[in-house]
């Protein structure tokens, strides 16, 4: 099944007449349950990419189709709903809610969702398993290192069950038994659950776990290889 | 969920917080501790004057109120008087001739309005023998005894025991003088008790001015809430023809007063409301501001914007509500403490007693005012908020997150 759809997509930045194309005529199609990154150099337009099919971004033209419905149209209302009912985010600066615990910012997107509260903690409590820090749950993220940070993380953007994961530079602060520990959870909920992850990132490391990458260049998919 | 975020992000950076807080406290106490000195300001002023001087209640012939003339006395006043003594709601009633003249003493001479007083019922209407600082209160014996004001003895440098004329038309507009020996001088922050008055017995007054008995004004004291206009009607029910009048129509500029006074709390508080709604949005502003990041990601995982208007509303509120509670209690504190020892202006007494105001002043706020208060400050904290909580909303999440 087709979960994201991109025909002809086209973001140009204007600034001061100066106008910057960061994605030039994208076509792409990512199947559910897909392991798949996007790579290239710093300015290549991976993080707009990434934006725009998470719908905090908006194109210039083209169209994006997620499970077959088109956001390109929507407005900020109806784009905030459908990030919230849709798309599960990972940044690269972890963006935990401070004052949270990790069981509350585990639990954040499902509280937005309204879920009934003893499907909430049960979901929480199996998700903060799998990621290994059950009993890390009720310190603030000041108190959790980085690595740990962004396994709270992975926990709230799989906690409602995400059509999709946008994670955009997810390792980039982490040192290497902190990403291989991360790349670890991921593959394996991307296998036990079968979601679908999408990577911006420029790691090799990542690259060694992804099943497809795309590589990207002033804007255009110059290379897209599947792996294994 | 956004109740709880938002209490928790009061609480991120308790210096900032506390500033507001505070703020919200010194805000309130200065608008309390303000109010609780003008009202004891008005209070005293008033009270000075009605329990010194005017009365609650004053009685005339009409024809006597316009210009003081003696041929107008008050028909059987006398009777009058005792019969309205009785009634209920009555706690002091006395009556007094009136005569303007003038009043000389070997060195000079002065205008003065001439009391013929009842001792012992003066005594309860206007406390007059509670006034003297000078000498003694009249004590029945003597003849033609006199107590004059402090201004009025310094203005004719006079002493106790000294020897002053007063001057006079009797009832049949001859010029009539008589000798008075000064036996007490009266000191109070009422203008006319210290330059104005001098008191006689009525007997004396009566006798120079040859009316016999009759009598010019009856002055009531009315007890404790007790309603001035209940015990006119009764009067003007009772006794056709004369001019009952209550202090508010007798001294209409106090009562405007009193009213200029319950508005200056709104003036108070709009002035300190206007400064604190500057701190609260420059403060929330920043609070706003220093989140841009977190904010963004807020609203990139699908918080709306209605959520993160509310959360910000909240967390100004929420620093309303902490600090609302302490400052009326710091308020209300100093204000106790203050009603049982007063506020000892002294040092600044002679320029306040000018204005007929006393040197020790005793603020009182009564429950009114901590509600208006109360309500005053929550409004200014939701108006303070209404800026950096739509300011939050207009944040693109796009820039947001990419803020470092």
């Amino acid at each position: 099944m087709e979960v994201i759809k991109v025909e002809d997509l086209v973001k140009t930045y204007s600034d001061n007449e100066i106008k910057v194309h960061a994605v030039q005529h994208i076509d792409l199609s990512v199947q559910e349950g897909e392991f798949t990154a996007i790579v290239g150099p710093s300015g290549c337009g991976k993080t707009t990419l990434l934006n725009i099919l998470g719908g905090i971004d908006k194109p210039t033209s083209g169209k994006v189709l997620i499970g077959g419905a088109e956001i390109t149209g929507l407005n900020d209302r109806k784009l905030i709903d459908f990030r919230l009912n849709n798309i599960g985010y990972v940044f690269q600066a972890y963006n935990l809610i401070p004052v949270l615990t990790a069981y509350e910012n585990t639990e954040f997107i499902m509280l937005l969702q309204k879920w009934p509260k003893e499907k909430r903690e049960s979901r929480a409590i199996e998700l903060l398993e799998k990621v290994g820090l059950k009993d890390k749950m009720n310190n603030r993220p000041g108190k959790l290192s980085g690595g740990q940070q962004q396994r709270v993380a992975v926990a709230r953007a799989l906690a409602s069950k995400p059509k999709f994961v946008l994670a955009d530079e997810p390792t980039a602060n982490l040192d290497s038994s902190a990403t291989s520990q991360l790349l670890d959870i991921m593959y394996q909920l991307n296998q036990e659950e079968n979601i679908t992850f999408v990577f911006a990132t420029h790691d090799q490391r990542v690259m060694d776990r992804a099943k497809r990458i795309i590589k990207l260049d002033d804007g255009k998919i110059i290379e897209d290889i599947k792996v294994g | 969920m956004t109740f709880k975020i938002a209490w928790r992000n009061v609480w991120r950076n308790y210096g900032r917080s506390l500033v507001v807080i505070g703020s919200f406290v010194v805000g309130i106490w200065a608008l309390l501790f303000g109010t609780g000195f003008m009202n004891g300001f008005m209070v005293s002023y008033s009270a000075n004057i009605i329990e010194n001087d005017i009365s609650n209640i004053q009685i005339h012939n009409p024809e006597f109120k316009k210009d003081l003339d003696i041929k107008y006395p008050l028909n059987n006043g006398h009777e009058k008087a005792l019969e309205t003594r009785q009634w209920e709601g009555v706690k002091a009633l006395t009556t007094r001739s009136i005569v303007t003249g003038m009043i000389a003493s070997p060195q000079k001479a002065n205008g003065v309005q001439i009391r013929g007083i009842e001792i012992d019922n003066e005594a309860l209407v206007t406390n007059l023998d509670s006034l003297i600082s000078e000498g003694k209160y009249f004590n029945g014996e003597k003849r033609n005894t006199i107590i004059i004001g402090s201004k009025m003895a310094e203005n004719l440098k006079v002493k106790v025991r000294s020897k002053v004329v007063l001057t006079f038309n009797n009832i049949d507009g001859d010029i009539t003088a008589g000798a008075f020996r000064v036996i007490g001088i009266v000191k109070s922050s009422s203008l006319n008790i210290n330059q104005l008055y001098a008191y006689v017995k009525q007997n004396d007054l009566n006798k120079l001015l040859g009316i016999g008995d009759e009598i010019h004004e009856i002055a009531i004291v009315t007890k404790p809430q007790v309603d001035e206009s209940s015990i006119i009607d009764k009067y003007n029910l009772n006794f056709d023809g004369d001019l009952a009048e209550s202090w508010r129509e007798i001294s209409p500029e106090l009562a405007f007063m009193e009213e200029m006074y319950g508005s200056m709390l709104y003036v108070l508080m709009a002035i300190i409301m206007t400064a604190l709604i500057f701190g609260i949005v420059n403060t929330m502003l920043m609070a706003v501001l220093e989140r841009t990041r977190e904010l963004g990601v807020l609203m990139a995982v699908g918080m709306n914007r209605g959520r993160i208007y509310l959360m910000i509303m909240l967390e100004t509120i929420y620093l309303g509500l902490v600090g609302a509670p302490l400052g009326l209690l710091v308020g209300w504190l100093s204000i106790l403490y203050y009603q049982n020892t007063g506020v000892d202006l002294t040092n600044y007494s002679e320029g306040l007693e000018a204005f007929g105001y006393s040197s020790i002043l005793y603020p009182y706020v009564d429950s009114d005012t901590y509600m208006i208060i109360t309500i005053g400050v929550i409004i200014t904290a939701i108006i303070g908020a209404l800026y950096p909580a739509w300011k939050a909303t207009r944040l693109n999440p796009v820039e947001a997150i990419h803020t470092i």
